[in-house]
């Protein structure tokens, strides 16, 4: 009733040309001055300056100045919010909303809307946008981020000079990949040819091409019914394909614990050919290896005919208004700035003669950008709560042309249903929350001695039947009812 | 009456500075301590942040039910206990063999550098600590893995590896906090009587006989209600350590009751559900201390109260 009560106001303001008419009204002149505090992410690789231009330019074209606050571990959230003392706004996952948005924590959005032509148009022409942000029961809690997630892809790619050195193709399927990991390890015996870093997360990346996530996630062929991917033949494959790496040395040892460090060395001193990592780390490194060359592998097929990578291009992390916040109409006018056309070009390219240039029609990032992620660094561009909807062009534009074709190649490979989960009301995450715990810890043991040695494959379909002891039928029934509400509401 | 209650106010008007040393240590018990005890009744309702503690709905044992129904609560609760028993069987005496070890050094100066050496540890976070453990003992770069195989042996798991999770845990506690724990018996080494030692030695003993007969004993005291202080530990295994060394492979050792709680509690958000399981802990670890105390004043004199 509210929302549709709104549209009809906002019809003769909005109607013509969204952007201009409502940036109209964000000018520094009219807005009155205020201070909001964001809660973001502490990323040591752009670690946040209070000097970015991201809070510069959103002060210059909304009067608000932005004080940054990091959370500094996960539960950061969890304590900003049973503080008492929540900062106005908050860069939340959708995990972060289902827990804490009905509880309260978080402003409905969509008693607002009003406020917010920019989001408003941006939700009615995005409905898949709109459905993904509104809750069972109808409230919006958050906004999530557009247009950056081709950059957080997950790719395959691999050392093409040490493969052409070697006279090796790339390989198509996991059969493939395994001898030639068995090549590649007697002609360079300290190595370890196949490496990741995201430990037991990485089976999301691998799991596609085997037909399957590991929890639950949309049936490809039906996705109206959730499925549970260690249930799936194909699990078992990937499993047994990783036990045999482990086994002969073609993967470290150490795959569980690697983190990011460890990683880049294997990579830049030739102790590992072969790996997936987020798509922006292959200029990165090839930036970093003093000789030697990546490149964009299609990711090699596991069961079935097709290589898939997890479908990507939608982001997980937005923004959400605190309900205890005394300066919520600054929160939403910065809200509708950032869904603005104007926001989006200035939050993703900064302003001319500041960061860029227009040389031949073209718009030209000045020498301070060397590479995309300097964007990040520098300016701040691209990180947690800086933009609402972002121009990926931007991002492209620093890509050298050679670094190009991993772009233009990953989306050719998505698998047909993304890793999501659909809304839970309270009642329901409070009881499956624990079975959620339960199950998790159980497969990630069991499957990290799978691979490890520490239990017989033979034994893999004793622990399929075991998952079932493990709360599996109360978590599948409560996400089936879950989405089935979800697309009722949607139809 | 009369008499009892001028008594008490003039005991305080006496050890009126004495008292009031102690107000800022009262304080910080009374405020850190004893307030946030209040929020155990969290235990018992459905909690929700924003209707508070004051309008949430109770629901009586719903919690500490959960608990127990949990498959994995059984293995949670023995991984805490066996993890904080063998630290205090193997933690517990390293200082103590420490510092006899040091009181018996007869170079003053070589015995002053040992012992500033094994402080330092303790002054290194857990995530120092843990980062150390994790580069030192990796399979494929690690130090220690390396010696192993240059030995010919085959690189070992160690943190991939449920089994060793708790050998690696109280190793690394040992060498954290053996060497800052000798103060304290150091301390009480100082204070024996050096007439005791010349005694013995009139009567011919040796230096391993004065070790036995005078030093060990004079360290009896100190040593007990270390211990009773010590028996509180073995339910409330820190969380730090525990957290970042845990892994998928070891979690069948590594998951203990702090890890649980902050996963559940703090990491989703079921804060009733956090706080019934930590106050049933905090129930055990009392009758603990209760026990041990009332077996030391058995046996001997010595007792925390």
């Amino acid at each position: 009733m509210l929302v549709s009560a709104c549209s009809k106001n906002e019809e003769s303001s909005t109607s013509s040309s969204p952007g201009p008419s409502a940036d109209a009204s964000a000018t520094p002149k009219s807005a009155p001055p205020a201070t909001l505090r964001i809660l973001t992410e502490n990323n040591t690789s752009w670690p946040p300056k209070a000097d970015w231009g991201v809070w510069k330019w959103v002060e210059e074209q909304t009067n608000i100045k932005v004080k940054q606050e990091l959370q500094t571990g996960p539960e950061s959230l969890a304590l900003a919010i049973s503080s008492g003392d929540m900062p106005d706004m908050i860069s939340v996952f959708q995990s972060d909303v289902q827990k804490f948005g009905p509880q309260g924590a978080f402003e409905d959005l969509s008693k607002n809307m009003s406020k917010m032509p920019n989001v408003k148009a941006f939700l009615d022409k995005n409905p898949e946008e709109k459905a993904r942000v509104t809750a069972p029961t109808g409230e919006i809690f958050n906004l999530y981020n557009s247009g950056a997630g081709e950059g957080s892809q997950m790719i395959w790619f691999y050392r093409d000079d040490i493969f052409q050195k070697n006279n090796l193709t790339p390989p198509k399927t996991w059969e493939d990949l395994y001898e030639t990991a068995k090549k590649l390890k007697a002609l360079y015996p300290g190595s370890y040819p196949f490496v990741f870093r995201h430990g037991m997360d990485t089976l999301n990346t691998f799991g596609p091409t085997f037909g399957f996530y590991p929890e639950v996630y949309p049936d490809p062929a039906d996705p109206a019914k959730v499925k549970f991917g260690l249930q799936e033949p194909g699990a078992k494959m990937l499993v047994d394909w990783l036990h045999k790496f482990q086994e002969e040395g073609l993967m470290p040892p150490d795959w569980l614990t690697m983190d990011y460090k460890a990683w880049t060395q294997f990579i830049t001193t030739n102790k590992s050919f072969v790996t997936v990592q987020f798509i922006g780390q292959l200029e990165i490194m090839n930036n970093q290896m003093p000789e030697g060359h990546l490149k964009f592998m299609v990711p090699p097929i596991g069961s079935g005919s097709k290589p898939y990578l997890p479908k990507a291009g939608q982001e997980g992390y937005g923004l959400a208004v605190a309900s205890t916040s005394k300066n919520k109409d600054a929160a939403f006018r910065l809200l509708d700035y950032l869904f603005s056309e104007k926001g989006k070009d200035i939050q993703s390219w900064g302003k001319e003669g500041e960061t860029y240039s227009v040389v031949n029609g073209k718009r030209v990032f000045n020498s301070t950008y060397k590479e995309p992620n300097d964007l990040r660094i520098v300016s701040g561009i691209q990180t947690a709560a800086t933009y609402g909807l972002f121009d990926f062009n931007a991002w492209l534009s620093l890509v050298k042309e050679s670094e190009r074709e991993a772009y233009v190649e990953a989306p050719k490979y998505r698998f047909p249903v993304a890793y999501t989960r659909p809304s839970l009301t309270p009642n329901e995450t409070a009881a499956v929350s624990p079975d959620n715990d339960q199950i998790w810890k159980f497969w990630t043991g069991e499957v990290s001695k799978f691979i490890n040695g520490g239990r017989p494959m033979a034994d893999w379909d004793k622990f399929v039947g075991e998952l079932k002891s493990h709360g599996l039928s109360n978590i599948m029934t409560t996400y089936q009812k879950a989405l089935d509400r979800q697309n009722a509401n949607t139809k | 009456m009369d008499l009892k209650r001028s008594s008490v106010l003039r005991g305080v008007k006496r050890d009126r500075v004495y008292l009031l040393l102690l107000a800022p240590a009262l304080l910080y018990f009374i405020l850190f301590r004893y307030v946030p005890m209040f929020g155990i009744v969290v235990s018992f309702m459905d909690y929700n942040l924003f209707k508070g503690v004051w309008h949430s709905p109770w629901v009586g044992l719903k919690h500490y039910r959960t608990f127990v129904h949990n498959p994995d609560a059984w293995i949670i609760i023995r991984n805490t206990l066996l993890l904080g028993l063998y630290r205090f069987i193997f933690s517990f005496p390293a200082p103590i063999i420490l510092a006899i070890l040091f009181h018996e050094m007869r170079w003053k100066r070589f015995r002053r550098f040992v012992q500033t050496v094994s402080y330092m540890p303790y002054f290194l976070s857990s995530v120092v600590v843990s980062s150390l453990m994790l580069m030192l003992l990796s399979p494929s770069t690690g130090w220690i893995n390396k010696a192993i195989q240059s030995l010919g042996f085959k690189p070992v798991l160690f943190l991939q590896d449920a089994a060793w999770f708790r050998t690696i845990y109280i190793g690394s506690d040992i060498w954290q906090y053996a060497g800052y724990g000798t103060i304290i018996f150091l301390a009480a080494l100082a204070s024996i009587d050096t007439q005791l030692y010349e005694a013995a030695k009139i009567d011919g003993a040796n230096r391993w006989r004065q070790t036995l007969h005078v030093t060990i004993p004079g360290l009896i005291p100190t040593t007990v209600i270390m211990f009773i202080l010590h028996i509180g530990g073995i339910v409330s295994v820190e969380l730090d350590k525990a957290f970042l060394l845990g892994n998928a492979a070891n979690r069948d050792t590594s998951d203990i009751i702090s890890t649980y709680v902050y996963r559940i509690g703090i990491l989703s958000g079921s804060f009733s559900y956090a706080a019934a399981i930590d106050l049933s802990i905090a129930v055990v670890t009392m009758l603990f201390i209760y026990g041990s105390n009332k077996i030391s004043r058995r046996l001997g004199e010595t007792s925390l109260w």
